[in-house]
């Protein structure tokens, strides 16, 4: 029996082949996973919101919140536990917006997209290559990632699984 | 205001907010049905945004949510959410009772239509009735409806209560239809603006 590891909001875990790493129903949440198949490492962050400009220093204590503390905190603990940086690959879903309300002022529902945004920017920033990302629409997700053939295993309610 | 520093008056005062919309609420579900509701004391806790997922159990069940935003005096969120057999077994009797229609033959679309108006109408009495108390205006958006595993519900309201701090106020009780073989109930629940806390305690004078 392969050890899986819950990722809880806001969690940032890193484990070592051939553990596994889940996330239960993610809304507009982000599962992104960074890892290093040489090194057989990687690790999942569980990204809650776009960007911590204004957040208190009690909300920094959880980096895995923003995608701006999230994606550098989680370069650092997968090169901690032996990834080599350049090698670093990405995928990552999630980001859907659950509920639509046309005409209301619902900016704070769409936070989904922004998410998925901000995290593919932020890669790109760091130079990590994304190999494949499943984000948006309307569904929540639950995510498995396997050390073992390195693919991220997507559930959607009604719509069975996709491996990306 | 910061949400941690909450008196139990405080907590006691959203607790009585809760009772009066949810009676309203209940009040209106019994007349559309015939029936007799139940209502369970409403409960008003402060909640880690980290441990909602799973705060009303198994993040995998299937639900369905109706869900509307409230603009005014007292601005807030509200969810009416249900474990999706109950969620279709409240639309079977209410095609019943108010169209004499069996569950035979209707269209997927029109049972979400019901379910979205039902949780509609629930969730317009809850809010009429606080803003009653409290002497406000208000405004309510059109409903959006998922049918959705419950943690990806839930996260709706930590990112809402993410962007201002680590905890949310949650206010909710149960609805259960009586007279039934089975049991059909659903949850509503307050999701207050932080923002809007002070005019509601303010109003209540318990600030």
């Amino acid at each position: 029996m392969v050890k899986a590891h819950h990722v809880g909001m806001a969690d940032i875990i890193v484990v070592t082949s051939p553990e596994m790493l889940i996330t239960l129903g993610l809304g507009s949440c982000i599962g992104l996973v960074l890892y290093d198949q040489t090194a057989k490492v990687a690790g999942m962050a569980h990204i809650m919101l776009p960007d911590s400009r204004g957040a208190s220093a009690k909300a920094l204590e959880k980096p895995g919140k923003f995608a701006d503390t999230a994606v550098p905190t989680l370069i650092e603990m997968v090169c901690a536990k032996g990834a080599v940086r350049s090698r670093l690959k990405a995928k990552f879903a999630g980001g859907s917006q659950m509920f639509a309300l046309p005409g209301a002022e619902t900016d704070f529902l769409a936070v989904g997209a922004r998410n998925a945004k901000e995290t593919a920017d932020l890669l790109k920033k760091a130079g990590i290559q994304v190999v494949n990302s499943d984000v948006g629409g309307n569904k929540g997700r639950t995510v498995e990632f396997s050390t073992v053939d390195w693919m991220l295993a997507v559930k959607i309610l009604g719509k069975g699984k996709i491996e990306i | 205001m910061d949400l941690r520093d909450f008196s139990n008056l405080q907590l006691d005062a959203m607790r009585e907010v809760g009772n009066i919309g949810a009676g309203n609420a209940a009040t209106a579900l019994s007349v559309m049905l015939s029936r007799t509701v139940d209502m369970a004391v409403p409960k008003a806790e402060l909640v880690s945004i980290y441990e909602l997922s799973e705060y009303y159990g198994d993040p995998l069940t299937e639900v369905a949510a109706v869900f509307v935003r409230s603009d005014g005096d007292f601005s807030c969120s509200l969810i009416f959410f249900q474990a999706e057999e109950d969620a279709q077994a409240l639309v079977d009797l209410m095609l019943m009772q108010q169209m004499g229609m069996g569950p035979e033959g209707v269209p997927d679309e029109m049972r979400d239509s019901v379910l979205t108006e039902v949780g509609n109408i629930i969730l317009s009495s809850f809010l009429n009735a606080v803003n009653v108390l409290i002497g406000g205006a208000h405004s309510i958006s059109v409903p959006g409806v998922a049918h959705d595993m419950m943690g990806s519900v839930l996260q709706v309201v930590a990112s809402i209560f993410g962007q201002s701090g680590e905890h949310a106020l949650i206010v909710d009780t149960t609805l259960a239809v009586g007279d039934l073989d089975r049991n059909v109930s659903g949850k509503i629940v307050l999701l207050p603006d932080p923002g809007s806390l002070e005019i509601l305690f303010g109003k209540l004078q318990v600030l």
